[in-house]
């Protein structure tokens, strides 16, 4: 028998106070409890006793340090994307940059373009004969007012001039779909 | 990246191999997850490998992520079945060395007593059968709803409600002493 299993001697159940309390839901007979000193004991009690849960449930978790690093090292592998890269010829050696950067990299470029809220970029497969040229199809969110069409241009200009200078690779093709628009920021 | 961004949409992306929108989900979710973890599993040691596990298995899986469900409600599903499948792992003495209570919180338990109440909180969801533990965690630290536990659980709405008031009781008749 558990004490909150017991029966108040007014007939009430502290098993359905403790769920009052605990869900914060309105008393399922307010005319009996509002005027019933075992009940308003008995809540002013559980209350007490509750507010240490709640108060853990405040207490601050604070995740560990680099832990989305390590996240995204394991994702990282699982998906391969360090094995691919792009091949920069050098007399005397050779550089590789992998596919990862040049997705941030171009991530990055599109994103903070003028009216693009968010960008997301998927490179296209790569032809072993050309390692520095790449085809790349990038998503969009982009903000309401300008015409959407001059800002995937814009996308496309900055990705043309730029990534080739930041990471060596050439963008073959550039397909760009917006997904959604946005409100300006304020 | 992701200020304002959907998670359908970082979810989308994520399941087109871009792994700079399935990072944004890690952080905007990892805390939740790793709560989760802590309170389930009091070892922050292991909380933080079964969150790592939890986001692994999320990358591996997105391809069965159904589009209508909430990015939250999946993870939660995903976190507490690393933590239940390790606490049905563990030898009971192990799960009783666990009980050590977590540090105190910075602002919200001052005095010693409060402290010692907040530790006994701990303690006592510690000795919880893993399934009432699961709901009561969910309910009282996440604030998810009687419905998103029946999601997440897997199980039926009164099963949800009978754990979680077995789990009220016991925490309740373990932390304090009813006069």
């Amino acid at each position: 028998m558990n004490a909150y299993d017991k029966q108040l001697p007014c007939g009430t159940e502290l098993a359905t106070l403790l769920e009052q309390v605990a869900d914060d839901q309105r008393a399922p007979n307010p005319a009996h409890q509002d005027n019933c000193p075992y009940c308003q004991t008995a809540l002013r009690r559980l209350r007490q006793d509750w507010v240490h849960v709640q108060s853990l449930a405040q207490e601050p978790v604070p995740i560990p340090e680099g832990l989305t690093a390590k996240i995204m090292a394991r994702v990282h592998t699982l998906a391969g994307h360090l094995a691919d890269s792009i091949l920069l010829g050098h007399p005397r050696g050779e550089t590789r940059i992998g596919h990862t950067v040049v997705s941030r990299v171009i991530q990055r470029l599109a994103a903070t373009t003028p009216d693009v809220a968010f960008a997301s970029v998927k490179l296209g497969p790569q032809d072993p004969q050309q390692p520095r040229r790449l085809s790349v199809t990038i998503r969009l969110i982009v903000t309401f007012g300008p015409a959407i069409e001059r800002i995937a241009d814009a996308v496309r200009n900055i990705l043309n001039r730029r990534v080739p200078t930041l990471t060596g690779a050439e963008l073959d093709r550039i397909d760009i779909t917006i997904n959604d628009i946005t409100e300006p920021p304020d | 990246m992701s200020g304002q961004v959907d998670d359908a949409i970082l979810v989308e992306a994520a399941q087109d191999g871009d792994l700079a929108a399935f990072e944004a989900i890690v952080r905007r979710h990892q805390a939740a997850v790793y709560r989760v973890a802590v309170r389930m599993l009091d070892s922050r040691a292991d909380a933080q490998d079964v969150t790592q596990e939890t986001f692994v298995r999320a990358w591996r899986s997105l391809g069965s992520f159904r589009r209508h469900s909430a990015v939250s409600t999946w993870l939660y599903r995903i976190v507490t079945r690393r933590c239940l499948d390790l606490i049905a792992k563990r030898r009971p003495t192990e799960e009783l060395n666990r009980l050590e209570p977590q540090p105190a919180g910075r602002d919200l338990a001052e005095t010693a007593e409060q402290r010692e109440q907040l530790r006994a909180v701990t303690r006592a969801i510690g000795t919880l059968p893993a399934e009432q533990r699961a709901a009561l965690v969910l309910r009282e630290f996440e604030g998810l709803s009687y419905q998103e536990l029946v999601d997440v659980l897997d199980t039926s709405l009164p099963a949800i409600k009978g754990r979680i008031h077995r789990a009220r009781l016991a925490v309740l008749e373990q932390t304090v002493a009813w006069r």
